[in-house]
């Protein structure tokens, strides 16, 4: 005889009606992909096909084996899965990538994320409140108001890391990464350049 | 239909109007049918560096606003027939360009030409930007030190938002003039070599011009240093030239090439 133990992540949801239950899927099906989804309530031809579709594996009206102190957990699940959907999604709507040189006088203003792959030239300029990487050196100047940025920059670059300047000699050499650690300004430089290359 | 090429740089006194003397004589020189034209209105030099000032009688505005026909505004060098001037007003100035004017006065001159030389004058304000309007080509002048790059840098980037090619959706190609190259501050490193330019530039390169003492007094004779067969400045002001016309030329070591026989057998004993 052949067994097998699996612990499966599993997504309960109760179903109401069919507009809101495939809107909220159209929204992060991408996020049950290795979950069962466990459906309670009526079962309904629309609602398999869609799920088929979405190629997610499904059971309907599962009584699920958990012990009960767990239950309270379980109950609260659906909220703490779209609180972190949210989380997600955030980077990911407002990731803006640019390949374009920025020139002396030219402003990149972003409220997001930003990945430039390109020069910041003397009297170009960034301002973000976002996370920024650039990927070419810096001379021109940034401001930042992300949780890291990660770049290279010249001596002629001015470069303000949440209100703070930052002093040019620590950025020169490589890719460095700097972020605010309880208040206080670290730079680490990116020791693994290659992968970001 | 001909090319329409503006002579950029930002920063003033980097050699716009010597270039742009140099390089449409060096055009015409390649039989190609070539205008120069003056946009430094209220400020015109263009015309003494070609020994044309006497000869100036009607000017754009002229031409654009008094009804002066184009034939009549338009002066031909002596130096080459297929080189003809259009000189910017001396008494008016910039306010007078409005661009549905100067879109009629490019495209006659066009179809006339083979090539049409801009010569901007120096900033970024609305002179300038007319002068990019229309153009399908430039050549953007620098000195290899840093205030002239910057201020270059700002000039393309104006470029690439407002001419009416790249509003279009096309792109105005760009090639870069790299002037008054000193081969031994080069060498000392006290001047910026121009792999360091090309790279915060980033466009391509048609040419290196040495500084040249010659150019002074050419400009004061008004006769341009590209007829000087012997000048450094001027042979490479021809191979410039050549380049725009679609001749492959190669590039010529300009920064370590300048120390002649003797004066490297003295730095020898120095």
């Amino acid at each position: 005889m052949k067994t097998k133990q699996y612990s499966v992540k599993i997504f309960e949801i109760e179903l109401e009606d069919d507009d809101s239950f495939i809107s909220f899927f159209d929204k992060n099906y991408l996020f049950f992909q290795n979950n069962l989804i466990v459906i309670k309530g009526q079962q309904r031809d629309s609602i398999k096909k869609y799920l088929d579709e979405k190629n997610l594996k499904y059971i309907f009206n599962l009584e699920i084996p958990v012990q009960k102190k767990q239950m309270k957990s379980l109950e609260l699940e659906p909220k703490k899965e779209q609180e972190v959907v949210k989380k997600v999604e955030k980077p990911k709507t407002n990731l803006k990538v640019i390949d374009k040189l920025v020139r002396s006088g030219q402003e990149i203003k972003i409220d997001g994320d930003l990945l430039l792959l390109n020069r910041v030239n003397s009297g170009g300029s960034i301002i973000i409140n976002g996370t920024l990487i650039v990927t070419q050196i810096v001379d021109g100047s940034i401001r930042c108001n992300g949780d890291f940025m990660m770049l290279q920059a010249s001596s002629k670059a001015n470069i303000v890391f949440h209100d703070v300047e930052v002093d040019n000699k620590f950025l020169q050499d490589k890719l460095n990464r700097v972020e605010l650690i309880d208040d206080e300004i670290v730079i680490t430089p990116a020791l693994k350049e290659k992968n970001w290359v | 239909m001909g090319i329409v090429i503006a002579v950029i740089s930002g920063k003033g006194g980097v050699g716009k109007t010597t270039t742009t003397a140099n390089i449409g004589l060096g055009i015409a020189q390649n039989g190609k049918k070539c205008v120069v034209v003056d946009f430094d209105i209220g400020q015109r030099n263009l015309d003494m560096l070609l020994g044309l000032e006497n000869r100036v009688v009607y000017d754009m505005v002229h031409v654009m606003d008094e009804g002066v026909s184009l034939k009549q505004a338009l002066i031909k060098s002596k130096m080459d027939s297929n080189l003809s001037f259009l000189a910017a007003s001396q008494t008016k100035d910039k306010s007078v360009l409005d661009s549905d004017k100067i879109y009629k006065l490019i495209e006659d001159l066009k179809a006339e030409f083979d090539f049409v030389i801009l010569d901007a004058p120096a900033g970024i304000e609305s002179g300038y930007e007319h002068t990019i309007e229309f153009a399908d080509r430039a050549l953007v002048v620098v000195n290899p030190e840093v205030s002239s790059i910057r201020d270059s840098d700002r000039a393309i980037g104006i470029l690439d938002s407002k001419s009416k090619k790249v509003k279009d959706g096309q792109e105005v190609d760009k090639f870069l003039i790299i002037n008054r190259i000193d081969p031994k501050m080069v060498q000392s490193g006290e001047m910026l070599n121009s792999e360091d330019i090309l790279e915060i530039l980033s466009i391509p390169l048609i040419g290196k011009i040495p500084e040249d003492k010659g150019i002074i007094d050419a400009s004061n004779q008004g006769k341009p240093i590209i007829l000087d067969a012997n000048s450094k400045a001027g042979q490479a002001y021809k191979r410039v030239a050549s380049r725009i016309c679609g001749e492959k030329v190669d590039f010529v070591d300009v920064e370590s090439e300048s120390a002649g026989f003797m004066q490297k057998i003295k730095g020898m004993f120095l």
